[in-house]
């Protein structure tokens, strides 16, 4: 296995937080210091992205193909064939056999990983905001994918369209996939989240891995997922809701005006009223992971509160995502 | 349903007010929100549901027009009309006599009397009038005619027990005179019917008889006097306790004086009678003494027996003071010696030639005592007197002659005059012939009738007459004839043999200003001072109507002036307050402005005899024609043709619950938010816990 470069240069790291200006030293000055530390990113280059089944990628890489190639993992045997390399021959079975038989080993390539960071305005709500959050665990997994030799690629889904930005690849662009997150806005106005996923599939080249961070606050935010999932490639749906979201702190006759599209909606908020709301949006997140489990997808719902380590190293290899 | 405020009704014109502010738009506080997205699909929810939420939301309205319309209606006084069970001009009459304190009842019969009294006030007919007569001493009228029924409920309750004897006959006299100036009259009586003079009259109304009490556990102090013996040396304490139960009980009796216990005694009462005790040796340092009558166990805390006001008893022990003796006569030297060895006596003599109006004091004090030792004057002072062998026969009484060696017939082993005194060997050898007068009592009785010593009080003064010269008998010679001296004059010169009585609560006493003084005040037992000023220079006595309270209440004379003793003109030089007759106080000090002081007890046992008595021979003194149609007395209407009243009960009792139920409904459906995150918390903490200690 190629050995994976890490951020230090020595034996003893930096220290996380410069002394002054309150900035990691080891962070350009584009990157946002609110995403990462370096512990943290060591305990990530431990990660690997799981997929549900081998895809085929272009460069060798560090996941398995559905080509056999060369590797250390034996995967067949075939019959010799004119030209085929004589280093792949198994002399003991021709000792036995006294035919003559290529070993296969399974190939290791990469896969593209796209982080698909749904930027409308409902995203830049809820404390912490909930596009921070999805920034933040985006850049997790962007790193964990260059860490395992993927090819990582972000793609901003704002208005009707999906703004790819060029894949990287190999541990060394980090900063670059950090530059790329930090400088993701929301964007003002409505945003059509089935249109821009529509777009950003388009764009894609190929099966590799799909991952949507999205608060999925559209009336079609379920086809957004049947159109992902279409794809063929691996979707995951990270569905990031705010604590003000799952339980909100609401009371009285109310003006509720839509951030996004500026609705209004007349609604007295009670104890019932909230009760229902909560068993609505139960069946709201429900309705997404079932579509999720027909469409061969992963679903996981997550709080914006949550702990990123405990997202990364609990809650997503719990869920399958990460192993 | 009857209003007696119909106008107000009109609150029911805030129900359209209060649905008007329904139907205006709510104004809304603006949320903003990430999406409403979830909020839209929420409320097609809940327009699934409409009907029931729009009941639910529209209980809240219902809830407060039903407010509304029960507030208007509490406004409007509604009430239903009955029958009335009294008459339309009632009489109350309160007893409030000192047996009403007993406290069989909780927390006494008088408030107990009073809250059926109030309640009683539920069955007057609509529009009828009260009046309220406290009887006690004496009637006393307390509402008068009043329909604010407010007023005498208060003027009942301000009513309170006073310690004196009731006369319900004096108050049923003057309600029977209220009564008579309506046709529809009645008398109703709150007591407890333990009358000691039942009263007589009739009342020209009918008569019922809310009656309390229902024991008659009680002991009491029925007398105290204090007794200086004839010697004038020792004092003794007499009281009488009475049992008044039908159960024999054991009590304590503590004598206390100048603050100190002087006295235990634990005495044992049989039932329904009367116990003397006699407590000798009193220091003469006490003024005044109180008889407690406790329980034997002090530490219960419990009282001995219902009736507190008659436990405790208060007398006056008579200030020493020196005594001024005049003898008129040739010279006794036995009798000298004898009233020599008399204590707080100073001895004057005189000889008859000389006796007359130079023998008067010139300090102007009277003689306590003039003695005439064969001899009478023309002019008997106005000062007791004691006559030795008198010559003739005068208002003391009639001599027939002289008897020759008399014997000594039985004695009275009872005489206080003859306490100590032993005359069985006595001799006489020449006495008078006397005749005991009217106003006097035998003393040392002589042969077939004539007695050979008499005395008694003539004319409100004491006088004694011994009918023979003690140097014509050898009784000088003897121990007897000193203790005898002793014994007569202490007798004789004011008020040693005589309890000093107390004053009945609610006596008035009148007090006499000293001359020189400008007023006098009364300190009574609470501290409370009553001042009375001196209206004019004539004005030599007051009455004091103020000894309600039973206890020790002072005297002190105003002295403005420098005071300058009168030498003559009034029968008292002394400025001694004098109560009433029968009601002494302690005897004139030599200081004629020095305090004085008069105790005042119930000593009643009339009043002691808590036992309820019969509310049947209270009734019967009332009519039973021409009065009000009261079913609950039993009378019946006289004519037959008067209308039935009717009384009113208002229903505001109800409402007001109603009320309060309806606000509480309408808080929690308000609050019912808060009310479920509360449970809910509590849940949740609870869980917790629970989990915690698994």
């Amino acid at each position: 296995m190629t050995e994976r470069p890490g951020l230090d240069t020595g034996a003893s790291p930096p220290p996380a937080i410069a002394a002054a200006g309150g900035r990691p030293v080891f962070l350009p000055s584009e990157v946002d210091p609110t995403v990462f530390d370096e512990a943290f990113l060591r305990q990530l280059e431990r990660l690997l992205l799981l997929m549900r089944s081998p895809a085929r990628g272009g460069l060798k890489g560090g996941r398995r193909s559905v080509k056999r190639g060369q590797s250390v993992e034996f995967a067949d045997y075939r019959d010799y064939s004119m030209g085929d390399d004589l280093r792949q021959l198994d002399w003991n079975v021709y000792a036995r056999l006294e035919k003559l038989f290529v070993k296969l080993f399974v190939e290791e390539e990469d896969v593209t990983v796209t982080l698909l960071i749904d930027a409308s305005a409902s995203m830049a709500t809820g404390t912490p905001e909930k596009l921070l959050f999805a920034k933040r665990a985006a850049a997790a997994l962007g790193y964990i994918g260059l860490a395992s030799e993927d090819r990582v690629a972000v793609s901003v889904l704002a208005g009707r369209m999906a703004r790819r930005r060029s894949a990287m690849r190999g541990s060394g662009r980090v900063f670059r996939l950090l530059a790329d997150l930090s400088s993701i806005s929301v964007t003002d106005g409505p945003t059509d989240l089935v249109a821009a996923a529509r777009h950003a599939a388009a764009q894609l080249s190929g099966r590799g891995v799909l991952i949507l961070l999205s608060d999925l606050l559209d009336p079609a935010a379920d086809k957004v997922i049947r159109e992902l999932a279409a794809t063929g490639s691996e979707l995951i749906v990270l569905h990031i809701l705010s604590p003000d979201e799952l339980d909100p702190p609401l009371e009285g006759d109310l003006r509720l005006v839509d951030t996004e599209t500026g609705e209004q909606v007349d609604v007295t908020v009670d104890l019932a009223t909230l009760d229902a709301y909560k068993a609505r949006l139960t069946d709201w997140k429900a309705g997404f992971a079932d579509l999720a489990a027909k469409r061969r997808a992963s679903y996981v719902d997550l709080p914006s509160d949550v702990n990123l380590a405990e997202l990364m190293f609990a809650e997503l290899r719990r869920r399958r995502v990460l192993g | 349903m009857p209003f007696t405020s119909p106008l107000a009704l009109l609150g029911l014109l805030f129900i359209p007010a209060v649905i008007a502010m329904y139907l205006l738009k709510l104004r809304r506080d603006e949320a903003v929100v990430p999406s409403t997205l979830l909020w839209n699909r929420l409320l097609t929810d809940v327009e699934a549901n409409a009907p029931w939420q729009k009941l639910r939301r529209s209980l809240l309205l219902l809830l407060q027009l039903l407010l509304v319309v029960i507030l208007a209606l509490l406004a409007a006084r509604p009430f239903v009309e009955r029958p009335a069970g009294l008459a339309r001009d009632l009489v109350l009459v309160v007893d409030t006599s000192a047996s009403m304190g007993a406290t069989d009842i909780v927390p006494d019969r008088l408030t107990a009397a009073k809250a059926v009294a109030i309640e009683a006030l539920r069955d007057l007919p609509t529009g009828g009038k009260v009046s309220v007569i406290a009887a006690d001493s004496s009637a006393r009228i307390v509402v008068n005619g009043s329909a604010d029924l407010g007023r005498v409920r208060q003027a009942i309750e301000g009513i309170t027990v006073s310690p004196t004897r009731g006369d319900l006959g004096d108050a049923l006299e003057l309600a029977s005179k209220l009564a008579a100036r309506s046709g529809d009259a009645q008398v109703l009586v709150a007591t407890d019917a333990a009358l000691s003079d039942p009263p007589t009259g009739k009342v020209s109304a009918p008569v019922k008889v809310l009656q309390v009490g229902r024991d008659r556990k009680n002991q009491a102090i029925v007398a105290l006097a204090v007794r200086v013996a004839p010697s004038g040396v020792t004092r003794s304490v007499f009281v009488s306790v009475a049992n008044l139960d039908v159960e024999s009980a054991s009590r304590r009796l503590e004598v206390w004086g100048a603050d100190r216990l002087i006295e235990v005694r634990d005495v044992f009462l049989d039932a329904q009678a009367r116990t003397d005790i006699i407590i000798d040796d009193v220091p003469d340092d006490v003024g005044a003494i109180e008889v407690r009558l406790t329980g034997v166990d002090a530490a219960l805390a419990t009282p001995p027996d219902q009736l507190a006001v008659d436990d405790r008893a208060w007398a006056i022990i008579p200030p020493t003071r020196t005594r001024l003796i005049l003898v008129v006569g040739e010279g006794d030297p036995y009798l000298e010696t004898a009233l020599s060895y008399l204590p707080d006596a100073e001895l004057y003599g005189v000889t008859p030639k000389d006796y007359g109006p130079a023998s008067q004091r010139t300090d102007g004090r009277p003689w306590d005592l003039i003695i005439f030792e064969d001899y009478l004057p023309a002019t008997l002072p106005e000062v007791p007197i004691l006559a030795i062998d008198p010559p003739r026969t005068s208002p003391l009484g009639e001599v027939a002659g002289t008897l020759r060696n008399p014997g000594i017939a039985t004695l009275d082993p009872d005489e206080p005059i003859l306490r100590y005194v032993d005359l069985s060997t006595t001799h006489i050898a020449e006495a008078a012939r006397l005749t005991t007068p009217d106003w006097a009592r035998t003393i040392i009785p002589g042969p077939k009738g004539a007695p050979l010593l008499y005395a008694g009080t003539r004319d409100g003064l004491a006088t004694a007459v011994l009918a023979f010269e003690p140097r014509q008998s050898d009784l000088p010679l003897q121990v007897a004839f000193p203790i005898l001296i002793a014994n007569l004059t202490g007798e004789l010169m004011g008020g040693s043999t005589a309890p000093t009585e107390a004053v009945e609560p609610g006596t008035p006493v009148q007090l006499i200003i000293p001359a020189g003084a400008s007023g006098l005040t009364v300190t009574a037992p609470d501290g409370s001072v009553t001042e009375f000023v001196r209206a004019s220079s004539t004005d030599a006595a007051v009455t004091f109507a103020g000894a309600t309270q039973p206890g020790i209440y002072t005297v002190t004379p105003v002295v403005t002036a420098s005071p300058t003793p009168a030498p003559s003109g009034s029968g008292s030089p002394s400025a001694s307050p004098s109560a009433t007759p029968g009601a002494s106080g302690s005897p004139p000090p030599d200081d004629p402005y020095a305090p004085v002081r008069f105790a005042v007890d119930l000593f009643d046992i009339g009043e002691s005899s808590i036992a309820p008595g019969s509310a049947a021979a209270i009734e019967a003194l009332g009519t039973t024609t021409g009065a009000s149609p009261s079913p609950g007395s039993g009378s019946g209407s006289g004519g037959g043709v008067t209308e039935r009243p009717t009384t009113r009960d208002e229903l505001w009792i109800p409402i007001v619950l109603l009320v309060l139920v309806v606000l509480t409904a309408e808080w929690a459906l308000y609050h019912r938010d808060g009310v479920a995150r509360i449970r809910r918390g509590l849940a949740t903490r609870l869980g917790r816990g629970e989990r915690g200690t698994a």
